[in-house]
C-alpha cells in the first residue's frame, strides 16, 4: 500500500490579508516534508467558488510550486475539471504535460466533473451533460498527448488538426484517474481502464463492494489511454499522535471541521433534479457520521480513519489493505484547525511508525503505469 | 361556596375557541396535493438578516418559492405560497419559512398557531397547463409570480424537498418579556410523489409594501423549477430546538 496527502486548501473565516497565503505555504511545507519522509503522492483539488471549503482553483500552480520543492513525491491533480466550460480539453492536456515535464515525470492525472451547484452554476455548465462532457474529454486527452497531431469533432468541443504541445515527460503518458464518489462511477472508471480515485470519505465496509466491482470490470476494459491504470485510491483523515486520546482530540477537530464546511456546499442533487447526480456525492455522506460530537469539541472517529496512536492507525489502515485498496490518501488539516507544528509531527510519526508496517514495494502493486501494457 | 367551573385542563380543546376550534389538531393528511417549487440564488445580506442566528447559509445563498395547492384537508381545500431560505442547521440542509400567504382563514390560523408558519391571508394561484405551470401570490396586489416553462417528466425520486424549519412564537403579555415561547421546529412531512416534472424556471417579485416584502430576497439566478403531484401531510414536529 502506498500513501499520499491531499489538499483542499481550505481557508477558514475570519479572513485576513494573510489567510490564503498562510494556508498555501503551510501546505507546501507539508508537501516538502511528505516528500522527505517517503510519502508517495500529494494531491490537490480543483474547486471554484467554495468559500472556506477550498480555495484551490488553480491547482496547476500549487502543484508546480510543489514540484520544484520536491524530488520524488508524485503530484496529483485530484482532480482537474476536464469539462469544456471549465477548462478546454486542449488546455488540460497542455497544462498537465507541462507539469509532468517540470516534475520530471511525477504527474498523476486525476479527472472529474464537479458535484456542486456552486461550481457548475458558476460556470453555466449544464449538470445533465457533465458525465458526457467528461467522457468526451477523457478519451481525447490521451490522444492529444500521444499523437503527433490531433483533430476532434465532438458534441462538446471540436478542433482542427493541431500538434498539442508539449508532450508529457512520462511515456506514453501519465496515469489517468477519475474522482469516484458513487458505485456507478467506479464501474465507469473500470470500463475505461483508469484509476479509481476515491473522493468520498467512507469506511472500508462502504468501499468494499466498489473495489470488487472495479476489479471485476477492469479486467475487460477498453482503455481510453495507452495503458490500464488499475489502481484504487481511498481517502480518509490522518492525525497521528503519541496516544489515542491526544490524537483523538485534534483528529476529530479536523474531521468535524472538514465535514462542517462540506455541509455548506450545495450538492447538485440537493437543488437540481438530474439523473446525472443521483447520489449526494463528494463528502456529504460524512455528515451523519460526524454530527455526533465527541468530548473536546471534535467529531467522532469512524472505522478506518487514520486518527490515533501509531498502533491504532496501523490497525485501521490494515482494514483498507484487506479490501484491496492500493493507496490511501490523507486529509491532514482543514482550515488550519490543527496547528502546523502538530500536522508536521503527525506526518513524522506516521512515516516513522506506520509506514514500516505496510509493504510498499513497487513490485507488490497490482499494476502500475510503468508495468502495464496497452490494452492489458 | 360559589360554584366552580368544570372545564379542567385535560378537557380544554387543543386550541381556542374552546367551544369550536377553527381547525383539528395535527397531523393533517393532505392527499391530492400539487406543488410548484422554484429554487433561486439570492443576495447574502438580506438573507442573513432574516435567518435565525442558530442557522447558517450555504454558498451561494439561495431561496425557494413554493406554491402549494391542497384539494383535501381537514379544513377543506386551500392553497398557500411560502418563501423559504435555503440554509444549514449544523450539518443538515434545511429551509427556513420566511413568509407565507394562504387563502383560507382556518388554514392560516392553524399554520401560524400550530406549526409556526408565518402565514397571512391572501390569494394564491396555481395554474397547470401542458407545457407550463404558473403560480402567483397576492395581497392587495401581486407579490410574486413564478413559472415553470417547458415541463418534462422526471423520476419522482429525483425531487428533493428539504425539511422546513419554522419559528413558533407566543407573544408575551408580561412587561419586559417579548416572548413566552420562541422555538424552531422542524417539519419533515412524508412526500409520496406520483408525478413530477422539471423545466426552466422564472421568478418575479412586484414592488411591495414593507408589510409584504416578497422582493426582499431577489432572484439573481434561477437554479431549478419542479412541479409535483403528491400526497403529503402537515406533520407533528420531528425536532424542536430553543431559539
Amino acid at each position: 500500500m502506498k500513501f499520499g496527502i491531499f489538499h483542499e486548501l481550505s481557508v477558514g473565516k475570519p479572513w485576513t490579508a494573510e489567510s490564503e497565503s498562510t494556508v498555501y505555504f503551510n501546505a507546501l511545507e507539508q508537501v516538502e516534508l511528505a516528500d522527505e519522509l517517503g510519502f508517495d503522492q500529494t494531491w490537490a483539488v480543483e474547486h471554484h467558488f467554495l468559500e472556506e471549503y477550498s480555495h484551490c482553483s488553480a491547482p496547476e500552480v500549487f502543484l508546480a510550486a510543489a514540484a520544484v520543492r520536491t524530488k520524488r513525491i508524485h503530484l496529483g491533480h485530484g482532480v482537474m475539471m476536464v469539462l469544456p466550460p471549465f477548462n478546454h480539453p486542449i488546455r488540460c492536456a497542455e497544462r498537465a504535460a507541462a507539469l509532468d515535464i517540470i516534475s520530471g515525470g511525477r504527474l498523476e492525472f486525476g479527472t472529474g466533473r464537479s458535484a456542486t451547484w456552486t461550481e457548475l452554476g458558476g460556470y453555466r455548465c449544464e449538470p445533465d451533460e457533465t458525465k458526457n462532457m467528461w467522457d468526451e474529454a477523457v478519451r481525447a486527452i490521451p490522444k492529444m498527448w500521444t499523437q503527433d497531431t490531433y483533430a476532434h469533432k465532438g458534441k462538446y468541443f471540436s478542433m482542427p488538426e493541431r500538434p498539442v504541445l508539449p508532450k508529457p515527460y512520462q511515456k506514453p503518458h501519465p496515469p489517468i484517474w477519475v474522482a469516484v464518489s458513487s458505485p456507478e462511477t467506479a464501474i465507469q472508471a473500470a470500463e475505461r481502464g483508469i484509476g479509481c480515485l476515491g473522493v468520498s470519505i467512507g469506511t472500508p465496509g462502504e468501499y468494499e463492494k466498489r473495489v470488487q466491482d472495479y476489479r471485476r470490470v477492469v479486467k475487460g476494459c477498453e482503455p481510453v489511454g495507452e495503458f490500464v491504470n488499475e489502481q484504487v485510491n481511498g481517502v480518509t483523515f490522518l492525525y497521528v499522535d503519541e496516544t489515542d486520546e491526544e490524537a483523538g482530540t485534534w483528529g476529530t477537530k479536523l474531521a468535524y471541521q472538514f465535514a462542517y464546511l462540506a455541509a455548506h456546499l450545495i450538492g447538485i442533487s440537493s437543488v437540481y433534479p438530474s439523473t446525472a447526480y443521483k447520489t449526494p456525492g463528494l463528502l456529504f455522506g460524512l455528515r451523519a457520521g460526524t454530527e455526533e460530537r465527541a468530548p473536546g469539541g471534535g467529531g467522532v472517529i469512524r472505522e478506518g480513519m487514520g486518527i490515533g496512536s501509531p498502533q491504532t492507525v496501523i490497525k485501521n489502515l490494515k482494514m483498507w489493505e484487506e479490501i484491496g485498496v492500493d493507496r490511501m490518501v490523507f486529509i491532514i488539516n482543514t482550515a488550519e484547525v490543527v496547528p502546523q507544528k502538530k500536522v508536521l509531527n503527525s506526518l513524522r510519526l506516521f512515516a516513522e511508525h506506520v509506514m514500516p508496517a505496510f509493504d510498499r514495494d513497487p513490485q507488490a502493486e497490482r499494476a502500475t503505469a510503468a508495468s502495464s501494457t496497452a490494452g492489458a | 361556596m360559589p360554584d366552580q367551573g368544570r372545564l379542567t385542563e385535560d378537557q380544554v380543546t387543543h386550541t381556542i375557541p374552546t367551544l369550536s376550534p377553527l381547525y383539528p389538531p395535527p397531523p393533517w393528511k393532505l392527499p391530492g396535493a400539487r406543488m410548484l417549487r422554484i429554487v433561486f440564488e439570492t443576495d447574502k445580506e438580506p438573507l442573513l438578516a432574516n435567518l435565525p442566528a442558530k442557522l447558517t447559509r450555504s454558498s451561494p445563498p439561495y431561496a425557494v418559492v413554493s406554491i402549494e395547492s391542497y384539494s383535501d384537508s381537514p379544513v377543506g381545500p386551500f392553497a398557500m405560497a411560502t418563501q423559504l431560505i435555503g440554509c444549514r442547521a449544523g450539518f443538515f440542509i434545511r429551509a427556513f419559512a420566511l413568509q407565507t400567504v394562504v387563502n383560507s382563514v382556518p388554514a392560516m390560523a392553524a399554520l401560524r398557531e400550530v406549526w409556526g408558519i408565518p402565514a397571512k391571508q391572501g390569494k394564491v394561484g396555481l395554474s397547470v397547463k401542458k407545457t407550463k405551470v404558473r403560480g402567483s401570490v397576492s395581497r392587495d396586489g401581486e407579490l410574486a409570480a413564478v413559472e415553470l416553462i417547458g415541463r418534462e417528466p422526471i423520476a419522482p425520486d429525483l425531487c428533493r424537498i428539504d425539511p422546513t424549519l419554522a419559528l413558533r412564537l407566543a407573544p408575551s403579555l408580561q412587561q419586559d418579556t417579548r416572548h413566552d415561547l420562541i422555538q424552531l421546529v422542524q417539519l419533515d412531512p412524508e412526500y409520496n410523489i406520483s408525478q413530477s416534472y422539471r423545466g426552466r424556471g422564472s421568478v418575479s417579485f412586484s414592488s411591495s409594501s414593507e408589510a409584504d416584502a416578497w422582493d426582499i430576497l431577489p432572484s439573481r439566478n434561477v437554479i431549478s423549477a419542479v412541479y409535483c403531484e403528491l400526497d403529503t401531510e402537515l406533520p407533528l414536529a420531528r425536532f424542536v430546538m430553543p431559539y
